[in-house]
């Protein structure tokens, strides 16, 4: 007898017992279908989250000083230049310093999001674009004299002026909860709602706008010594080497060393963590999934027991009809492997459509691989054969005779 | 010439403490041709005879020779050959596979006989013609009389072209007037040259055979030729 015959035969038995068949396939399609769903759903989230991470900055130091530094140990301009001068794995350093305030120019007050920094703010910035759609971005020479200019994103100038173009050269006020003060555009950033695309929505944002840390302290009573630092460092791998160094140069000019007064901070270990701990979900997800498919299994089992015991008189003539001892294991082994087969792909197609919805709603890609459809497929052949091969072989082992009598 | 020869058959079943002596010492011999009614009452060994015949079951003592070939030694699988090219099997209660159309029915010796579809489908289809089903080939059994599927079983029976066909109590199941349409039908066969055996305890069926062999506690107690067995086909018809 070749396959192909017991594969019809096995299907024939199935369709026979269509809605008994189904119900022993579910434990098999809700296993399968979790698993597909949460690895796909999972695979998605982690590439989201690591995605953000890299936009916020992977390869950023924050730099803080603590609350206990007298006004000597604040960090100086002097200590920023010391630092990128000495560092060569350091591309751009700026304070770090943001002020919730407001924006107008000639129509309404605006909500704002105020940040003061050197020139490098242009690229330690993790908020802003620093691509410029027009004018240019305030150099050390605006920083040095606390020129009053601003740049500010384009979709902030957008909702600041009307839609207006060709805004370069124009004043705003910029305000805080104490002060207000006048300034001129200079230049235009690309819109920053791009760059989240799809990770926050597009309308919820402020107007963002970015001026000298020394225009800053005009403008906000708050501003003083720097107490936060961003460093861009080369590459994600000089993130470690930048961060001591710098504590390490910060310590030595302030001469307090050992005292940690300066700490610097990375994504890294966030990265991994998020990382650890998805990996950690998908594991857990995977093993109740496992389990689910152990259930399923033993209900293919047992549903092939009940086959074996109603199909006796059929073994028995079949037997005398001169199906050998292997034709009938390979006939009741075929219909367990199709039972979790068939299970199987029913699962594969609900956990897409699940991965699919849930993705949708999560403003995610699942991810579906092929190694993933690969290995859910073999399992569940694995669980028919595992679970089929008891039954299968009560079956080829029936006597002939006996079977033939039962009634 | 001896198709069959069962020599020194002896079986014997335990159960508990109890032995009990089915099969002592029973030789028997059938020649190609011939159509053999076994009688006996339930528990002569009738039964066992026929199951021995037909390779189903295993004996304690004795030589088979079916053929031309030894079968006292071979083991399950090698047996299960020699049923699917050697013997043909009738049932009392058919034995049909419910799901499967009378061809498919017919077909499925040839199955494990590994022969290719298209000549399975042919032959199956002249089976089911020559037991008088040529234009039923597509219904499934539940759609036909008891009589009907017996044919069907005598269909699937001889499609291998087996040495003998074994039918166990073929006309059990049915109305006497279906009987002898089953018995004619084998008469017909006979005198196209197949060998057939059949267990019966109906004197009336066993009448149709050419000889009558009688069991009776574990013994062959009568073996006789019938004289003149009547004819319930025309000669013309079969030929």
């Amino acid at each position: 007898m070749t396959l192909l015959e017991s594969f019809k035969m096995a299907l024939d038995a199935i369709r026979a017992n269509k809605m008994r068949s189904f119900l022993t396939m579910l434990g098999n399609i809700i296993g399968i279908a979790a698993v597909i769903a949460i690895l796909a759903i999972g695979n998605g989230a982690t590439t989201r989250i690591t995605g953000t991470f890299n936009d916020l900055g992977a390869t950023t130091v924050s730099l803080s000083v603590s609350n206990n530094a007298s006004n000597d140990e604040q960090i100086t301009d002097q200590d920023l230049q010391a630092i990128k001068n000495t560092d060569d794995r350091v591309t751009a350093i700026s304070p770090n310093y943001t002020l919730s305030g407001f924006a107008a120019a000639s129509g309404d007050e605006k909500t704002a999001l105020i940040f003061g920094g050197s020139p490098d703010l242009q690229r330690t910035s993790n908020v802003m674009d620093p691509s410029l759609v027009s004018g240019r971005y305030f150099t050390q020479a605006d920083y040095d004299e606390s020129a009053p200019v601003a740049v500010i994103s384009a979709d902030g100038a957008k909702s600041l002026f009307n839609n207006q173009t060709n805004i370069v050269g124009k004043m705003m006020t910029l305000r805080s909860r104490t002060t207000s003060i006048s300034v001129r555009i200079i230049g235009v950033t690309k819109s920053t709602a791009d760059k989240f695309q799809g990770a926050v929505r597009r309308n919820s944002f402020p107007v963002y706008v970015a001026i000298p840390y020394s225009t800053m302290k005009l403008v906000s009573i708050n501003a003083g010594g720097i107490t936060d630092v961003t460093i861009k460092a080369r590459s994600r791998n000089d993130i470690t080497a930048v961060s001591q160094n710098t504590v390490r140069l910060l310590e030595t000019r302030h001469d307090v060393v050992g005292q940690q007064l300066y700490t610097a901070r990375n994504y890294l270990s966030a990265l991994d963590q998020v990382d650890n701990v998805l990996t950690l979900f998908v594991e857990f997800i995977a093993a109740v999934a496992a389990i689910a498919l152990v259930v399923g299994g033993i209900g293919v089992m047992n549903i092939m027991l009940v086959s074996v015991t109603e199909r006796t008189r059929e073994i028995g003539t079949r037997k005398a009809l001169g199906a050998t001892t292997r034709d009938i294991m390979i006939q009741f082994l075929t219909e367990a492997v199709i039972l979790s087969l068939i299970g199987g792909i029913i699962g594969l197609m609900l956990g897409i459509i699940v991965a699919e919805s849930v993705a949708a709603a999560l403003a995610i890609t699942a991810t579906i691989t092929w190694q993933a459809i690969v290995l859910v497929l073999v399992f569940a052949s694995a669980v028919g054969i595992f679970f089929g091969i008891y039954p299968a072989r009560k079956a080829a082992k029936l006597n002939p005779i006996e079977a033939l009598r039962y009634e | 010439m001896s198709l069959i020869s069962l020599t020194h058959i002896v079986k014997t079943y335990r159960t508990g403490d109890e032995t009990l002596h089915v099969l002592k010492d029973v030789n028997l011999t059938v020649n190609t041709g011939e159509f053999l009614a076994i009688m006996g009452p339930s528990g002569s060994g009738k039964s066992t005879m026929m199951n021995i015949m037909g390779l189903l079951d295993n004996f304690d003592a004795g030589v088979y020779t079916l053929n031309n070939q030894d079968v006292t030694h071979l083991n399950e699988n090698q047996r299960a050959h020699v049923r699917n090219k050697e013997i043909g099997f009738v049932f009392q209660s058919f034995n049909l596979m419910p799901r499967m159309t009378l061809l498919e029915n017919v077909a499925l010796p040839m199955v494990y006989a590994g022969i290719g579809r298209g000549e399975r489908k042919d032959r199956a289809a002249d089976a089911l013609t020559q037991v008088g089903l040529g234009d039923r080939v597509d219904h499934q059994p539940n759609e036909i009389s008891g009589g009907q599927m017996q044919r069907v079983a005598i269909a699937r029976a001889i499609v291998n072209r087996p040495a003998v066909i074994m039918a166990d109590e073929p006309t059990g199941n049915l109305d006497s007037h279906t009987s002898l349409e089953i018995v004619r039908i084998f008469q017909e066969l006979n005198a196209a040259g197949t060998t057939i055996v059949m267990v019966t305890h109906e004197p009336d069926i066993a009448q149709y055979a050419k000889r009558i062999v009688s069991f009776r506690d574990g013994i062959v107690q009568k073996d006789e030729p019938v004289a003149n067995p009547p004819q319930l086909f025309s000669q013309e018809v079969s030929s």
